[in-house]
């Protein structure tokens, strides 16, 4: 049984519990955080092809230098390995599920670095490692096959443990009194770069790819609470009150069949005390939040840096389309995260108090809402932000200290008069 | 802008970054080898404009705004133009890699972010004409034109490649996110429904929660066969929740009151229930005065629900066996007063460690624009008036 933190800020009140929302977003979204595989098989072809295409350009150069090789055969089984591992590669990460298991990938790094010694062998002769090595570059490559299916870090460790191969051999190889100039050295320079800077551009794009898809998918959950009613419980309220209710129905009936012998014990008693609170919060808890509270708690991004201040309860007054504005505003300003050097831009929205100056006569009254925000400059905020501001009523923005703040007027339908 | 063509459009900076900044350091790299460049003028005059293209890279990454696609550009052909003297020196082997990197390579880069719209492919062919022809004119005395040209049309194409396949696959994944919002959505409604349906059980949570706190003080003071009894009424009731009834709480089960389903349910018939519940517990209730209000059924869910939470703590801590209640009501007001002779108490004490008076009583009635007073005094036993509007 979890023990709750009593939260009292959670009544319509000051949200900031932003480590509670991501975990229970976490655990929440456990099916969803299953898929940021959700468009990788697109980028898996992708980067088969791009290998093809490499092994086919790398075969070309391959068979022009035929006849320049000391060690034919050695020359020959590289590739030979080579295309073995990237056939079976791209056949196994097709039937294989998501994630590659430990020892495919191991033994593709294997063959990988099968391929890289036998090229070495059969060009180490020839010492001019620079213009010669094909297998072995393209075997660096070939790590681009599992870039979608193992951890970036994995991915780079193999791709650094290629290049570091290559150049200490490129190191040893080297001629006695070579001379260090470009003629010699940017050539080894250039295929050490061939070799591992796919698998890091790769990782780069699966990475980048995979937050795309991460933050879209938060935002339509989010999204969802645009048609919510004024107040609502929220996704996660329905199976916690339902977890509360059975476990409840079970020691009641322990207890009914005489399986916990009465007077209870100090344990039972106290998993009676502590599900009798959980339950009250939660009946209590339920009934007052507002979708802006579900979206803000529910959304790993804005959870981390949007505090909320909403006493009255007003967000749940706006309407769906100033809703959508407000919510598309705060998720711009967020997100937009232009440099990683700014981890504390955070905003705060505030709606209320209301004044009494701001009733109208159209039964429609006026919601001032406030956002401030740290670490965003005017001039770096996104123009459609406006757009989405517009639909939630009159604005007006000014800086404060380095940081902006806009205030807007919402209209909304009296609660009174409705 | 759609959100997504926005995060489509970070995705393709932050991938050109990589490419454009990583083959720019391998190309400066040679560049500064012995024997790269011509001269130490060219040198020093290279090496600046490379800090240019590994900014103007840096930015890219993360500015949508062009001009910086425009600076790496200028940047890398102006050490194009440096290291060639426009064409009029024939460049070292080892020189004519580091040109070629940059031009098939880190230029080749903009191209993956010159993809998606109309305007930003005109773009790209602009560009991929300007390197192109100022690449072949300046190095055609290093280097075969065919084998510069050959190696600046693949590494574009590659690079255009790569930003054409990131892009092609995100309208697909954005209608596949969109109908899971979708799900998420009818989700949402489903669950907001089926909570409120157990919200909206509010009687039975409040049996079950009196019966899970009779339990929570292990059971002392109430015979263990009412108890058996009570939790196993209230047991099946929860069943019957979970399985999707609404469980009204008949007659021999504590409350008689029918879900709220009725506009006015009458009071007396219900305050009944409360005292045979509290009379298992061994708690004698006596009641007083009008049995016969009508309430609006909110209201009377608040209004039983103190009434009942003032019973238990009388049950709880007074250390009497009987309680008087009595109901009074004028034009707009329902008033109960809870009485009973025992130990009491001294208010100061009690609102500080006993908070659950302020939850449980208060707040509810407080919701239905009620107010509850509580006087004690130790030894003069307790008063609890509750009010709510008629």
């Amino acid at each position: 049984m979890t023990t709750r933190t009593s939260h009292k800020g959670t009544l319509g009140g000051v949200v900031t519990g932003a480590g509670r929302a991501a975990s229970r977003t976490a655990r929440r979204l456990g099916h969803v955080s299953a898929q940021p595989t959700l468009g990788t098989p697109h980028l898996t072809r992708g980067a088969d092809l791009v290998v093809v295409l490499r092994a086919v350009y790398g075969i070309a150069w391959f068979a022009v230098l035929w006849n320049h090789y000391p060690a034919q055969g050695a020359a020959v089984s590289a590739w030979a390995v080579l295309l073995v591992v990237i056939a079976c590669t791209i056949v196994a990460s097709r039937a294989g599920g998501d994630r590659m298991p430990h020892w495919v990938f191991a033994l593709v790094v294997a063959g990988l670095m099968t391929a890289v010694v036998l090229d070495l062998v059969a060009v180490w002769e020839l010492r001019d490692l620079g213009s010669t090595l094909t297998a072995a570059t393209t075997a660096g490559a070939a790590l681009l096959l599992v870039v979608t299916q193992r951890g970036a870090v994995e991915v780079l460790v193999a791709a650094g443990g290629i290049g570091l191969v290559l150049a200490v051999a490129m190191i040893v190889n080297a001629p006695p009194g070579a001379s260090l100039d470009a003629d010699h050295v940017a050539p080894q320079l250039a295929t050490l770069a061939f070799a591992v800077l796919p698998a890091v551009i790769g990782v780069v794009c699966v990475h980048g790819y995979r937050g795309m898809v991460q933050r879209e998918l938060d935002r339509v959950q989010v999204q969802s609470n645009v048609s919510a009613p004024r107040y609502a419980v929220g996704m996660l309220a329905s199976e916690e009150l339902a977890r509360l209710d059975f476990a409840a129905e079970r020691l009641l009936e322990s207890i009914a069949t005489g399986k916990s012998a009465l007077p209870l014990d100090a344990a039972t008693a106290s998993i009676a005390a502590s599900l009798a609170t959980e339950l009250r919060l939660h009946l209590i808890e339920g009934r007052r939040e507002t979708w802006l509270y579900h979206a803000v708690s529910e959304s790993e991004l804005l959870g981390r840096s949007v505090t909320l201040v909403d006493k009255s309860a007003l967000a749940g007054l706006l309407d769906a389309g100033q809703r959508d504005g407000l919510l598309s505003a705060a998720w711009m300003l967020v997100g937009d995260v232009r440099k990683k050097s700014t981890p504390h831009r955070s905003i705060t929205i505030q709606l209320g108090p209301l004044t009494s100056a701001t009733a109208s006569d159209d039964h429609k009254i006026l919601v001032p809402i406030t956002m401030t925000s740290v670490g965003i400059r005017r001039n770096r905020v996104d123009p459609s932000i406006w757009a989405a501001l517009g639909r939630v009523g009159r604005y007006s923005d000014s800086t404060e200290a380095g940081s902006l703040r806009v205030d807007i007027e919402a209209a909304v339908d009296n609660p009174v008069e409705v | 802008m759609d959100l997504i063509a926005k995060e489509r459009d970070r995705v393709l900076q932050r991938v050109a970054r990589a490419y454009g900044l990583g083959f720019a350091i391998v190309s400066g790299v040679c560049f500064v080898l012995p024997g790269a460049a011509a001269g130490s003028t060219e040198l020093a005059l290279g090496v600046g404009l490379y800090v240019v293209l590994g900014a103007a890279w840096s930015m890219i990454g993360t500015s949508r705004h062009p001009i910086w696609l425009l600076l790496a550009l200028l940047a890398g052909l102006g050490i194009l133009a440096i290291a060639t003297h426009l064409g009029s020196v024939t460049v070292s082997r080892g020189g004519m890699l580091s040109l070629q990197l940059l031009v098939s390579g880190s230029l080749a880069a903009v191209a993956i972010v010159l993809t998606g719209t109309a305007p930003r492919i005109v773009g790209l062919g602009i560009a991929f004409l300007l390197v192109t022809g100022t690449a072949l004119s300046a190095t055609g005395a290093s280097q075969a034109p065919l084998r510069t040209g050959g190696l600046l049309l693949l590494g574009w194409m590659l690079s255009a490649g790569v930003g054409l396949w990131i892009s092609s696959s995100v309208p697909q994944v954005s209608k596949r996110i969109a109908s899971i919002g979708r799900a998420h959505r009818a989700e949402r409604q489903a669950s907001e429904l089926e909570a409120q349906r157990r919200q909206s059980a509010r009687l039975l949570h409040d049996t079950v929660l009196a019966t899970l706190t009779l339990l929570a003080h292990s059971g002392v003071g109430v015979t263990p066969e009412a108890l058996r009894e009570q939790a196993a009424e209230d047991a099946i009731l929860l069943r019957q929740l979970r399985l999707g009834s609404t469980p009204t709480p008949q007659a021999s089960g504590s409350y008689r009151l029918a879900s709220g389903g009725e506009a006015e349910p009458e009071l007396g018939r219900t305050l009944e229930s409360v005292k045979q519940r509290f009379g298992r517990m061994g708690l004698a209730v006596n009641w007083h005065g009008t049995g016969q209000v009508l309430l609006p059924s909110e209201v009377l869910d608040a209004f039983l629900l103190a009434l009942a939470e003032c019973l238990e703590n009388v049950r709880r801590h007074s250390g009497v066996t009987q309680a008087h209640v009595t109901i009074t009501d004028d034009a707009s007001t329902v008033r109960a007063m809870v009485t009973d002779a025992g130990v009491g108490f001294d208010i100061a004490d009690i609102e500080e460690a006993n908070l659950g008076f302020a939850e449980s009583v208060v707040a509810r009635l407080r919701d239905v624009g009620g107010n509850a007073r509580l006087f004690s005094s130790p030894g003069a036993g307790t008063t609890v008036v509750l009010e709510v509007p008629k």
